[in-house]
């Protein structure tokens, strides 16, 4: 796997004009069968992927097809996007595959600028529900929701509203990461303006009496975002610090917090005691895909496919080798038929609200405006 | 036809800024160029939480900071260069560490002493006694400002104390026989002599922290104090690119108007060559009874800011878990093979074959660096110290000294953007080792420049003058006068550039290739996916090379007379 990159380049340039006469609608068609010989005439295949994962997947794709070679770059959203735009800018796209979380960045930073294409390997089309089929194929679901402290609270989630959090006894008890420092949970801020009339009925349901919209806010969503500020809300830099401040064992009337559901697997490993908060009203926060895409115009153009093909698990009960990264608890496969993990809450009774990233991307710079001026 | 004295040196330094600052520069600028993001920042119901109060913020701590290390670095290197005070060579190798220890290490020292309760999870020693430490000396200014000053202290020191050995002891030698007092001596002696230098020392500490993003983001998030680099890291990150490149431009404006003042102080009295071409062995300063207690003094602060850091980054790489880190220690981090039972089944980082690898691609290029970024910060320092060009010299200056403002992420882009394809018959260097070097030496040119400046313009014009007579060439004055006699500044040059190569994660992040790995982004692929214990060993081995580096440079250093 080891060849520099523009002897790599050069070789790709020689394959794909010997063995290419297809264009790409056409491979978007080919089985795994008929893609490989393409593939393997092309050699190799370049993932850009936000999580170090790709490396164990980069083993279990060699493995599986030893005639060609994955190489995995990891990086973060924020670093493929200035990446993919500088590369294009620079007219020499390197990558050929994306796989990446920050979808409402990405929706408008790339997709609508055509550097991506949406493509869903046919062997699964039947086995992905549409709403993660487009724009872009998701490969699965994370969350930021609500979690606490079961050690601290072993009768259960101490609150059963998202209002609760902007009570007097949740000062400065509620941790988060700073939205304007990590996309998804200005994800998460978004969803919960996007949401205002669900927002407005737990209100209701919560204090008894219909909310009263400040001047200056626009809806119940963003009263609450401005009453959780109000009442301190703790910011800190990263997920991590979010799970140490409210997992740690030891502490009486631990702080809650937004972080991932599937941290509770480091439990154990890291001395957490993390639980999820699922029986909140309206919601406990958002469910998430991290998606897979073509770059515009792939180098490998069948391998790359035939990388997606693989990323989205083989047909075995839990995807198999490609998909075992990522089969932990917390997280969801968007295929119907991978089994969920047993571990963990089932997606349909999970009350996490699933973000539409257009709609996200549409409001999501006016919501990053209205915390700014809060904070 | 004549051209002025100095003429083509600067034209020839200032086409290389151009090519590796100003072009990436200017490609970032004109993306906000016709930008709302100008409007938002400046005059908007935003700007204030966007833009003035992080500013602010911004500047106390630039400001505060340089003047903390030039205070501390300043005591540091008189006392080791000077004076005779006990294990001068112990205290020298002690007082650069710092700068070679990530901020996220310093700030977890300070937390473990003094966090409370306001982020949960576990306290720090003080609350551990019963004291609850106010939010204060807990989170925001105070604690960020100290973790500023207990890194960047050594960046003052290293460039003060190479200026201060390369000092003549003619003038001390003469004041200490006419039995001047110490206090004169420095005052009236030693402090003119080494302006150049302190006031270099201080523009990078300053450079330094106003660009430092792990300090603020660690200790100041929490009660919400923010700075422009958090602020543009934040932007850049959630989406809004061009308010991030705006805030980056006006932290440059903002820094370059303080440099400006800085230098105009330099070019009012422009008379520090105190370097002549042979000089007396100077006599160290007697310090009498104040010997060992001044020698304690400084061992605290070593201490207090290098193995405190270093002790809680070797427990964080030794312990399974974060929030207890002095127990259940285990090598396996470090040696161990894969278990599924531990560390989700990654096996440590010795076993890991891409580290050998990728220690060896991190060495060459820190030397790589190292060695161009000097030579061209060496070219920059004699064209700042010559015959002023007013506008040229001052485009020099101010071009060599902007690259450490520039948000990595921003400066990376812009190298693909201007670089990656071919220009004309030049072949396209995306994806190559060369682009990753080129944009590092752009990067650690502030280092290179500021330290070679601050040597070089000790250096007294008369044997220059005295070789130009003689008939001797530009190039030929430098390699036989110029590059012996600033041989200390210039190996204090190369090895902070070094270190901050071996270290740099934000440029090398857009730039690195797989079969070209550095430690840095190893350590980010560990820290990303949660395995804090494999990145902070792999921190580790990157402060291992940096402080072999540094007892290589003393070694070198020792050898000149």
């Amino acid at each position: 796997m080891r060849i520099s990159l523009p002897v790599l380049t050069l070789s790709a340039v020689a394959a794909s004009t010997l063995a290419l006469p297809a264009a790409a609608q056409d491979l978007d068609g080919l089985t795994v069968a008929e893609l490989l010989p393409h593939a393997e005439a092309e050699g190799s295949v370049i993932v850009y992927s936000f999580t170090s994962r790709i490396g164990r997947v980069e083993e279990a794709f060699e493995a599986a097809y030893p005639g060609i070679d994955m190489i995995g770059y990891d990086l973060s959203s924020t670093e493929q996007i200035a990446r993919l735009k500088a590369e294009a800018e620079a007219g020499q796209t390197v990558a050929d595959v994306i796989y990446v979380s920050d979808t409402p960045v990405v929706m408008t930073e790339l997709l609508q600028k055509d550097l991506l294409a949406d493509y869903v390997p046919p062997r699964v089309a039947d086995r992905v529900p549409t709403e993660f089929k487009s724009p872009l194929l998701a490969q699965r679901l994370s969350t930021k929701v609500l979690m606490y402290n079961e050690e601290s609270y072993p009768e259960g989630a101490p609150v059963d509203s998202l209002w609760d959090l902007t009570r007097p006894e949740w000062a400065g008890k509620v941790v988060m990461v700073d939205p304007l420092q990590r996309g998804d949970y200005l994800d998460l801020m978004t969803e919960i303006v996007l949401r205002a009339d669900e927002m407005a009925a737990a209100y209701e349901a919560e204090f008894g009496t219909a909310i009263t919209v400040e001047d200056g806010l626009a809806n119940a969503g963003e009263q609450f975002i401005a009453d959780l500020f109000a009442n301190d809300v703790v910011l800190v830099g990263s997920t991590d610090d979010v799970n140490a401040a409210i997992g740690a064992v030891g502490q009486e009337n631990a702080p809650l917090g937004f972080t991932s559901y599937s941290d509770r697997r480091d439990n154990a490993d890291e001395g957490w005691a993390l639980q999820v908060a699922n029986e909140v009203a309206p919601s406990n926060g958002i469910v998430f895909p991290a998606v897979l895409a073509l770059t515009a115009a792939p180098q490998h153009p069948a391998a790359a496919r035939l990388a997606i093909d693989f990323l989205m698990g083989d047909d075995s009960e839990t995807g198999g080798a490609g998909f075992a990264p990522f089969y932990v608890a917390g997280d969801w496969a968007t295929r119907s038929d991978i089994t969920p993990h047993p571990e963990a809450i089932a997606l349909e009774d999970f009350t996490g609200w699933r973000i539409n990233p257009e709609a996200t991307a549409e409001i999501r710079a006016a919501v990053a405006d209205l915390i700014l001026t809060l904070q | 036809m004549t051209f002025p004295k100095g003429l083509a040196p600067t034209l020839v330094v200032l086409l290389v800024l151009t090519l590796l600052v100003a072009a990436p520069l200017l490609a970032i600028a004109a993306d906000t160029l016709g930008s709302p993001a100008w409007h938002d920042a400046l005059f908007s119901r935003l700007s204030r939480n966007l833009t003035w109060i992080p500013l602010g913020n911004t500047l106390l701590l630039g400001l505060g900071t340089a003047l903390g290390s030039v205070l501390i670095g300043g005591f540091l290197a008189w006392l080791v260069v000077l004076t005779d005070v006990p294990l001068r060579r112990t205290l020298a190798v002690l007082a650069t560490l710092p700068f070679m220890i990530p901020s996220f290490a310093t700030a977890l020292a300070w937390s473990s002493l003094f966090r409370n309760s306001r982020t949960g999870g576990s306290t720090g020693l003080l609350a551990g006694l019963g004291v609850d430490s106010p939010d204060w000396l807990a989170w925001g200014m105070i604690p960020t400002l100290f973790v500023l000053i207990a890194q960047y202290y050594a960046l003052v020191f290293t460039v003060l104390s190479a200026a201060l050995a390369a000092l003549s002891g003619d003038a001390l030698e003469a004041a200490v026989m006419t039995g001047a007092p110490r206090r004169r001596i420095l005052a009236g002696i030693v402090l003119p002599m080494v302006t150049p230098a302190l006031l270099a020392g201080a523009s990078l500490a300053f450079a330094a922290a106003v660009s430092n993003f792990a300090a603020p983001a660690l200790m100041g998030l929490p009660v919400r104090m923010q700075t422009l680099s958090t602020r543009l890291f934040g932007m850049i990150e959630i989406g809004q690119t061009e308010r991030g490149y705006v805030l980056a431009l006006l932290l440059i404006l903002v820094s370059a108007a303080f440099l400006a003042a800085g230098n105009r102080l330099l070019a009012g009295r422009r008379r520090f060559a105190t370097i002549s071409g042979k000089g007396a062995r100077r006599h160290r300063m007697k310090l009498g009874r104040a010997r060992w207690p001044l020698c304690w003094a400084a061992l605290g602060i070593c201490f207090i800011t290098t193995l405190g850091p270093i002790l809680l980054l070797v427990a964080a790489s030794l312990a399974p878990q974060s929030s207890a880190l002095f127990s259940d220690w285990t090598l396996h981090f470090w040696i161990g093979a894969a278990d599924p039972g531990f560390a989700r089944g990654q096996e440590g980082i010795l076993r890991n074959p891409q580290i050998v690898k990728a220690l060896w691609i991190t060495l060459g290029l820190g030397l790589a660096v190292a060695i161009a970024a000097v030579a061209i910060g060496l070219l920059a320092a004699v064209v700042l110290t010559g015959p002023r060009l007013r506008v040229l010299t001052e485009a020099v200056s101010q071009l060599s000294f902007l690259p450490m403002l520039l948000p990595g992420i921003a400066f990376g882009a812009a190298f693909i953007a201007i670089y990656g394809a071919g220009i004309g018959p030049l072949p396209g260097l995306y994806g190559t080792p060369l682009l990753l070097g080129l944009a590092l030496t752009a990067a650690s040119l502030p280092f290179a420049v500021q330290t070679g400046r601050a040597t070089v313009a000790q250096i007294s014009g008369d044997i220059d003058e005295a070789a130009r007579m003689t008939g001797a060439g530009f190039l030929h004055r430098i390699g036989a006068i110029t590059l012996p006699l600033a041989a200390k500044g210039i190996i204090a040059g190369a090895l902070l550039v070094f270190v901050n190569v071996v270290g740099d994660l934000a440029i090398v992040a857009l730039l690195y290739t797989p079969d070209t790995p550095v430690l840095s982004v190893l350590s980010y692929r560990y820290a990303s996916d949660g395995f804090q214990q494999f990145a902070n060993a792999i921190t580790l081995i990157i402060l291992a090379v940096s402080i072999a580096a540094t007892a290589l440079a003393q070694l070198l250093k020792g050898r000149r007379p």
